[in-house]
């Protein structure tokens, strides 16, 4: 398989974690500009996954190639993240004591020294990015309260518009509806499409409602590999993954 | 032009009316203190205008306490060891401005080097004669030590308990090797029995005033540069990294620099503050290393409110005070006293004094709670 | 009068125990010459002029053979015999509290003593008093109780001298008791290597000597290798090389005898700790205090039994261990329900107020007790040392080491194999899915932690045993517990364990070459820089569920 024309590029990756196979000869591609979904049960290695690519876990063995030729595992989080991966975790993670306004200037992208922060003007230009992610997410009329404040979808929206605010080539988004009513599910599908047009987006979620909404390609994870991939019915139709996860 | 941009966010009305305060005393009381005979009742006696100077270094120390605790969630138990590594750097200028007036009479070595037999001065000590090089030491020992260890420590992902702890031990490693005579710094008894400081007698009137004059302004500038600090952008990103480091990391931040450069600027604050002591009280021993004293600061901080800039420089006189009244007049009871202090304030006042008056006032200002109360036990570390 | 004697002969010479043992044993030995002929040849002393004189008296003294002489042999050389200068007899002056004249024999007092003018004192010199030394040494060899035997040939192999080699070989050939035995031997080698006996003989005595491994004989052979020549002194150098290998490895031993010692003390101060911050998170800063107190129980319980029942004091400390647990325990309980239960996920603010707390435990310890150090008597069975090879290893010590591993093993039984254990472990893990499954989460917290507390209560009886009792005993084992915890890896029991033992064994190392502060900041250092190696510890779970 090629890697040339691949956002991201996952071959044979390995990681126990104390004898624990969490990762068992995991391999994925993602093309250029591709939308993916992800699903699988518990434990089947959906975060671990997201923690290799972000460098958060090396891999024991494998290879982890972004953009066709950037090997992951060569580099931190703080380099992959500036590199252009942005990660959603599962559980909203805001800066609660800033507003949200204040958690985009942070998420922006542009220097990341700390000199260049400590004597930071904002710029016109960021001014206006930060009104069009506002925009985006829907949460300008919130703009000057702090993020402790927002509801928990709002929160969830907050960090993709973090995300976006980082200027990533690929998106890692882990769980985005968990705990959202139908109506913000369905907004949330809405914005990820949005932005599946001009990134390349992984989406890792349980509620197949949502993920029908996605409309995309699909690879169900079990025990630390791929067990199906292809069209969510295609997938749902696979006899092992209705054995293992969706349940008969 | 920098420093323009680096204030640009400007000051809160607070932190103005601070400011305006602590230059107004750096002023007054050296002037009450000078001018007016001791019979008028304006006249403020010398003997407490070293006590209140000392009480100021106090509060810039715990200023820089704040910085790095309030600000950058680093709850350090060794800011005791910056406070005094400043302090000795001072007391060794002080101690070769002695001279031949001291017991021994020697012009280059003070008295405990001959008594301890020294034939020439450690190298450690060479350039401490001139006050320009003690100042700059000052602020470099403890600047250069807490860039060294914070940058292990916070490299490794150093956090928690788990970085007061180590703190703690290396304030500790600190009071035993300075304890130890063959270290060059005086062992037991410290440095002391000071004659002069850039030419004026430490021990007289006028120089105890400007000491003071001089630790307000210190106080005052520690408040600038620490509203500065704390207004930019990297204030915010000291906050984030308190309260979410993982997604600042995420976010292409490095939360161990962003640490680095608050602990450093924090310990020589610190310094600073040890430097303008020393010649106050008179004395720097090893005691200061104590990880109790490290741990007091930290009290002086929660009581007057951490995470504010004023917080902490009230929480330091507000404490000091109380703690030179109760050693007066009732001085079994001052660890009591200390004691619960600690355990009020963490159980009813986690936010301090400022928190409480800010509640009381009704002037809700946007202060997030410190940090959230999850569920018991939510950071326990799973079991074997 | 025996005991006075001892006590004015203690203060003269240094060499007066087995010269002392020697004269008890003078009254328990059969005569061997008739009392007269001694008696008469002791008169000679009233002679002899100059010191080839005296010294001839004395090893015609010795060659009687009889214990009786070895009074007037003792006081010659602590120079206290005289001579009456009307009668030329001897005597035996003491001046303890007015003058007293003793007869040289029997040791009783002369009445009509006179003044001190009227003695002259026979003088003494060390070549004399050496001479003396092997006199009565073989004297003793005699002696009908085999270690009164023992002493003498500790004596003749402690000052070897050729002429002893004959009296010598007449022991060894009647010595039943294989120990004197084999110390008579040693002693015949010793002398042989002064003597100028043939080499064959001597390089026997080289490999006798070789075979002991112990620093006396080092000595004696390196003195001897200095002025040897050829195979002797090749011989003797390879013997020493010998002994100096085995006593690299006494050495080494001794070590870390001392590392396990200290390494227990370690791990009683922070099992405990291990428990509050290892297993629930808490990080009790008063956690010294527990120990402290427990210290404190122990003082009490003693002084309790002091006034009520002073026979028991051997079991004072079987008393005060259950007694400081519930102490420490009960504190422990107070402090968790009255405090820590609602600092729970806030470590730092439980670490600010359990500061407090030790503060205000430390302030009332001092009003109640006072500020200074108390005294903790050590029970019988406590004091005192034995030796293993060439280890001395005192009593307190081993049982602090035993006691450690006891309470060790105890906690590792309670945690895995009891019900309470599996409750505890189970809210650690899932405090949410342990309290549906009907597991009262609450107590378990709070019996967990005063289960902590009262282990430190313990280690306080086991610690006042070994140091001074003071209201900031805590304070001095705080940061080491906190050290060993943290090095051996948070909720893993074996971590504390193998963390105690081994900062107590490396402290112990370094320490002879760094000196006990500097090696002890050198511990500080490496651990400091160890936990930045590995943030977690020696014993570190991994995984996702570690940060989550």
């Amino acid at each position: 398989m090629s890697k040339s024309g691949t956002i991201l590029y996952l071959d044979g990756v390995s990681v126990a974690f104390d004898g624990f196979k969490a990762i068992n000869n995991l391999s994925l591609v993602l093309d250029q500009g591709e939308m993916r979904a992800i699903i699988g049960p518990n434990g089947a290695g959906k975060t671990t996954m997201m923690d290799i690519i972000t460098g958060k876990t090396r891999p024991n063995s494998g290879q982890v190639f972004f953009n066709g030729d950037v090997d992951l595992t060569k580099h931190d989080e703080a380099d992959i993240a500036t590199m252009g991966i942005g990660r959603k975790f599962q559980k909203p993670t805001v800066f609660e004591s800033h507003t949200v306004e204040d958690n985009l200037v942070l998420a922006l992208a542009g220097e990341r020294s700390i000199l260049s922060a400590l004597f930071a003007r904002r710029s016109s230009g960021e001014s206006v990015r930060i009104d069009e992610i506002l925009q985006t997410v829907r949460l300008t009329h919130r703009r000057d309260d702090l993020a402790a404040d927002l509801s928990h979808g709002q929160k969830q929206w907050l960090e993709i518009g973090m995300l976006l605010a980082q200027d990533p080539k690929l998106l890692l988004v882990d769980e985005p509806v968990a705990g959202m009513t139908d109506a913000e599910t369905e907004e949330t599908a809405r914005l990820l499409k949005d932005i599946a047009r001009d990134h390349s987006v992984i989406v890792v979620e349980h509620d197949m409602h949502f993920v029908r909404e996605l409309g995309v390609k699909v690879t169900c994870l079990h025990e630390g590999s791929v067990l199906s991939e292809g069209s969510l019915d295609h997938v749902s139709a696979d006899p092992r993954v209705v054995e293992v996860y969706l349940g008969r | 032009m920098i420093t323009q941009r680096f204030l640009s966010n400007g000051f809160s009305p607070r932190i103005q009316l601070t400011l305006l305060l602590l230059v107004a005393v750096a002023i007054l009381v050296p002037v009450l203190n000078l001018a007016l005979p001791a019979d008028n009742p304006f006249h403020v006696p010398t003997y407490l205008v070293a006590l209140f100077g000392k009480y100021l270094c106090y509060a810039l120390l715990a200023l820089a306490l704040d910085l790095v605790w309030g600000y950058c969630g680093i709850l350090s138990l060794g800011h005791g060891a910056f406070f005094s590594l400043g302090g000795y750097a001072m007391g060794m200028y002080l101690m070769r401005q002695i001279g031949s007036r001291g017991v021994y009479a020697n012009p280059i070595l003070p008295d405990f080097m001959v008594f301890l037999n020294y034939r020439e001065l450690p190298w450690f000590w060479l350039g401490f004669d001139h006050f320009w090089f003690a100042a700059l030491m000052v602020m470099a020992v403890p600047g250069l030590l807490a860039f060294v260890f914070g940058w292990f420590a916070f490299r490794s992902r150093v956090t928690g308990v788990y970085l007061s702890i180590i703190t703690q031990a290396m304030t500790y490693a600190l009071l035993l090797a300075f304890f130890r005579n063959d270290m060059g710094f005086g062992g037991n008894n410290g440095l002391t029995d000071f004659k002069d400081i850039v030419g004026f007698p430490v021990q007289a009137q006028t120089t105890r005033a400007t000491l003071f004059a001089l630790s307000a302004l210190a106080l005052a500038l520690g408040v600038v540069v620490t509203a500065a600090i704390v207004g930019s952008k990297y204030g915010k990103l000291m906050i984030a990294v308190r309260d979410a480091e993982p997604r600042t990391r995420f976010l292409g931040w490095r939360p161990e620099n962003v640490k680095l450069f608050a602990f450093t600027v924090s310990a020589v604050m610190a310094g600073i503050a040890g430097a303008l002591y020393v010649p106050q009280v008179g004395i720097i021993n090893p005691g200061e290393f104590a990880p109790a004293n490290s741990i007091e600061v930290v009290v002086w901080t929660a009581v007057g409110g951490r995470g504010t800039i004023i917080g902490p420089i009230i929480g330091a006189l507000l404490v000091n005070g109380a703690k030179s009244w109760f050693t007066g007049a009732l001085p079994e009871l001052w660890l009591f006293a200390l004691g619960g202090l600690f355990i009020f304030v963490t159980l009813f006042l986690p936010k301090g004094i400022l928190g409480l008056y800010d509640q009381w006032t009704g002037h809700r200002r946007r202060i997030r709670k410190q940090e959230p109360a999850p569920l018991p036990g939510a950071e326990v570390q799973p079991a074997e | 009068m025996q005991r006075r004697v001892q006590h004015c002969r203690q203060s003269r010479s240094l060499a007066v125990l087995p010269l002392l043992l020697a004269f008890v044993i003078a009254f328990l030995a059969p005569a061997h010459a008739d009392e007269a002929q001694v008696r008469s040849i002791i008169t000679k002393f009233g002679d002899a002029k100059g010191f080839p004189q005296i010294e001839a008296v004395v090893q015609e003294l010795g060659a009687t053979g009889d214990p009786v002489v070895a009074r007037s042999l003792n006081a010659l050389s602590d120079g206290v015999l005289h001579v009456r200068k009307a009668d030329k007899q001897i005597f035996i002056l003491e001046e303890r509290g007015g003058l007293r004249v003793l007869d040289p024999l029997s040791g009783e007092a002369v009445a009509d003593a006179g003044v001190a003018r009227d003695y002259t004192k026979i003088r003494v010199n060390n070549g004399l008093r050496r001479t003396i030394r092997g006199v009565l040494g073989s004297l003793t060899l005699s002696a009908s109780d085999p270690n009164a035997r023992m002493r003498a040939a500790d004596t003749l192999f402690q000052t070897p001298d050729p002429d002893a080699i004959e009296t010598l070989d007449g022991a060894i050939a009647g010595e039943s008791v294989p120990a004197v035995k084999m110390r008579l031997q040693q002693a015949r080698a010793a002398a042989v290597l002064q003597s100028d006996l043939p080499d064959a003989q001597k390089e026997e005595a080289i490999a006798l000597l070789g075979g002991m491994g112990d620093r006396a004989a080092l000595s004696l052979l390196n003195g001897f290798a200095a002025n040897a020549q050829g195979d002797l002194k090749s011989a003797a150098e390879g013997a020493a090389d010998r002994i100096n290998t085995t006593l690299a490895a006494w050495d080494m031993a001794q070590n870390v005898w001392f590392g396990l010692s200290l390494g227990s003390v370690l791990l009683l101060a922070a099992i405990g700790l291990a428990i509050t911050f290892g297993v629930m998170g808490v990080i009790n800063m008063a956690h010294g205090e527990m120990v402290m107190l427990g210290a404190y129980t122990t003082f009490a319980v003693q002084e309790a039994i002091r006034a009520g029942a002073p026979g028991l004091f051997d079991w004072s400390l079987l008393i005060a261990a259950p007694t400081a647990f519930l102490v420490a325990g009960a504190v422990g309980l107070a402090m968790e329900r009255g405090i820590i239960r609602f600092l729970y996920g806030r470590p730092l603010e439980t670490l600010l107020a359990t500061w407090g707390v030790s503060l205000i435990l430390q302030q009332a310890v001092r009003t109640i007790f006072g500020p200074n150090n108390r005294e903790v008597g050590n029970p019988s069975w406590m004091s005192g040392s034995f030796e293993l090879g060439q280890l001395a290893i005192t009593w307190n010590r081993l049982w602090i080491v035993v006691f450690a591993l006891a309470v060790f093993a105890v906690l590792l039984f309670v945690f895995n194999r009891t019900s309470w254990g599996l409750h505890m472990r189970a809210v650690t893990q899932n405090r949410r899915m342990a309290a549906s499954m009907g597991i009262r989460t609450p107590w378990v917290d709070a019996f967990t932690f005063a289960l902590g507390s009262g282990i430190a209560g313990i280690a306080g009886v086991a610690l006042s045993q070994i140091g001074n009792v003071s209201p900031n005993l805590g304070q001095s084992y705080i940061i080491d517990s906190f050290m060993v915890v943290v090095f051996g890896g948070v909720g893993n029991l074996w971590g504390t364990l193998v963390g105690a033992m081994s900062l107590g064994v490396l402290n112990k190392f370094l320490e002879p070459y760094a000196g006990a502060v500097l090696g002890k900041i050198l511990v500080l250092v490496l651990i400091i820089l160890f936990i930045q190696k590995r943030p977690r510890g020696l014993f570190a779970l991994k995984g996702r569920a570690v940060e989550a």
